[in-house]
């Protein structure tokens, strides 16, 4: 089983449900420095979009065909649940979650 | 009309929900433990013992065995260890796997080894379809319950009125707020998983739901459809009942080829490790056959029932399994969706917890009711009583019921007579105790109880076995264990957090709070 796709789709999609929530004006003002252009905020949702689409490609390195399908829907689905979880109790760590995975993920590919 | 659509649907929702709610979070919280039912069978014997032996070596031990003992019987089947059980079993006859008669060997040794007689993570497998009911009532009770949930998951996509808008929306500690969001969250975005594990559940029944089609096509005999669905099927079968009864001890003596070499070669068709079992017809004869079938999981398709069959004496491929027709096809990809044997262990936990997310979705819902009817003065406060402390058992009671189980297994004498049963009663009897206890206590004070008293458990159940079994602890086993105690520590951190909750909000209003607070758990 590849550990290293199947962290990085989990990512992924985190990273993309985290960009369809910053699209919605309530979590913006949230989670976003009111000093940052709120015209950012239109393109949350598109990226969002696109970092799913490139987990779908990294689901596909874990499982073969239709299963990579089935795993992408449910990571999606539990991506999306403890970005829920995580934006009352730790908003901060729901932001910077991507970036830390990131590094993790990068750290542990380059070793 | 827009209102009156909303609020028929509500209507509907709240009562499919309610009603119903009890036995789906029941049918739920066992079918999510029910994905690792091997791994409970396996950690409830600790008698066995992974010897990490190849399947194609243990299959000659197996064979060894079955030919000093029962040389003369027809049939002979073998389960051979694989990743998920890795022990070695065999049985003679016509009994099929996990029936009685099941012997257990060392594969190493070839001794036989005597687990303790235990339900087993099968126990939650088949309550989950059946609720411990006889199975053809029970089938249809789940699946009317099935059907129950779609009905409430469809009128509850029509009242819930900012899906996008509230998508990630979820506001603790606030009463009746919080539930709604946990509810309406819980289940918007595991929708694709509820819409695919309710559907796909009633899918597997397909004939005993809507036997009309193939009532009608075959005049009411099943066996016919299932030899047209299958081709590849009825080519095996027909060959194998040939070769039994009278006509197979007439057939000269002739050495059964090893069965490793057998395995080799389905393993060359299947793939290293994948085979689960052999069976073997004939063996010693010259007409023998051996039908070695595939764990399930290198697809999504649940391909129960295949195999490839091998000629005994030449080793010579009879039948090859055959790809199932694009009806057949369908209807076994739902159901294998359903069964989640395939994509390995990530997926496996991915299926578990998105059923944990969907038990606490059910398990909201059922307390929202709860919550919302408290607050109205009109209430009925006696059936209000019934339903606070039905929620108590079903949510509260029957984790503490299934921990009792696997504290069962391990306290309960491993040579007492119908041992089963007494697990069986301790399960039911903690089950019911906990219902009694709910009607008793005040609702808060009851959640609070059985909770801590399932946290407790869940949290020493390491303890008890790292103390007096921890030599059969193998990685599985206590992967299952620190499962246990992370279960543990949610429900102890749910326990802990409910007096602060309740102390936030009473402090911030007394008004609105003072009728919520008892169900906040």
């Amino acid at each position: 089983m590849n550990g290293s796709a199947l962290f990085a789709s989990l990512l992924l999609t985190y990273a993309g449900m985290l960009g369809f929530c910053l699209g919605k004006e309530r979590h913006w003002k949230q989670l976003v420095n009111p000093h940052v252009p709120t015209g950012l905020r239109r393109l949350c949702a598109p990226f969002g979009g696109l970092l799913l689409g490139l987990a779908i490609y990294a689901s596909c390195q874990v499982w073969p065909g239709g299963m990579a399908v089935v795993g992408w829907f449910g990571l999606i689905s539990l991506a999306g649940f403890a970005l829920l979880l995580l934006l009352p109790y730790a908003p901060r760590l729901a932001l910077s979650l991507p970036l830390l995975g990131g590094l993790v993920w990068a750290a542990a590919a380059l070793t | 009309m827009k209102g009156s659509l909303t609020q028929s649907m509500s209507w509907l929702h709240t009562w499919c929900g309610l009603l119903l709610g009890w036995m789906l979070f029941a049918i739920f919280l066992t079918g999510t433990l029910a994905v690792f039912d091997k791994e409970i069978n396996w950690w409830m014997q600790p008698e066995l013992s992974d010897q990490a032996l190849s399947p194609a070596a243990a299959a000659n031990v197996a064979q060894r065995w079955l030919a000093e003992r029962h040389p003369d019987e027809t049939n002979w089947n073998i389960s051979l260890p694989t990743a998920r059980a890795p022990d070695l079993a065999v049985s003679v006859g016509e009994r099929r796997r996990g029936g009685g008669g099941v012997t257990h060997l060392d594969p190493l040794s070839g001794a036989t080894v005597e687990p303790r007689e235990t339900i087993g993570g099968n126990f939650f497998f088949h309550f989950h379809y059946t609720l411990h009911l006889p199975r053809t009532l029970g089938v249809w009770v789940v699946g009317f319950a099935a059907m129950a949930m779609l009905v409430a998951l469809i009128s509850g996509i029509i009242i819930h009125k900012k899906i996008f808008k509230e998508f990630f929306t979820f506001r603790p500690a606030k009463g009746q707020r919080s539930w709604l969001d946990a509810h309406n969250a819980s289940a918007v975005l595991l929708l694709p998983f509820h819409l695919m594990i309710t559907y796909t559940g009633l899918a597997i029944f397909f004939l005993l739901y809507m036997p009309a089609a193939v009532n009608a096509l075959y005049d009411g005999d099943r066996q016919a459809y299932f030899r047209d669905a299958q081709s590849g099927r009825a080519a095996e079968q027909a060959p194998r009942g040939e070769g039994r009864g009278s006509k197979a001890v007439s057939a000269p003596a002739a050495p059964l080829l090893p069965l490793s070499e057998i395995v080799g070669r389905a393993e060359a068709h299947y793939g290293q490790g994948m085979i689960g079992s052999l069976a073997v017809s004939n063996p010693g004869r010259a007409n023998a056959q051996v039908t070695a079938r595939p764990v399930l999981g290198n697809r999504i398709e649940l391909s129960k029932g295949e195999g490839m069959v091998f000629d005994g004496v030449s080793g010579k491929l009879i039948q090859a399994p055959e790809p199932s027709r694009t009806s057949q096809l369908t209807q076994r990809v739902m159901a294998g969706l359903h069964f989640a044997q395939f994509g390995g262990y990530p997926m496996r936990w991915l299926y578990f917890i998105c059923g944990l997310i969907s038990c606490a979705m059910i398990g909201t819902g059922l307390v929202l009711y709860a919550v919302k009817q408290r607050k109205q003065a009109k209430a009925n406060a006696q059936f209000l009583r019934v339903v606070e402390s039905l929620n108590v058992a079903v949510v509260a009671g029957l984790l503490l019921a299934c921990i009792t189980l696997l504290w069962a297994n391990r306290l309960l004498p491993a040579e007492l007579a119908a041992r089963q049963n007494w697990e069986l009663r301790l399960f039911f009897g903690v089950w019911a105790l906990s219902w009694l206890h709910a009607w008793l206590r005040k609702p808060l004070s009851a959640w609070r109880e059985q909770l801590l008293a399932a946290a407790l458990l869940a949290l020493a159940l390491p303890a008890l076995d790292l103390w007096s079994a921890q030599d059969t602890l193998d990685v599985m086993r206590l992967s299952l264990l620190a499962s246990v105690a992370s279960m543990g520590l949610l429900l102890g951190w749910t326990v802990w957090k409910i007096p602060t909750v309740i102390a936030a909000r009473n402090a911030r209003s007394a008004r609105l709070d003072r009728p919520a607070a008892g169900a906040s758990s």
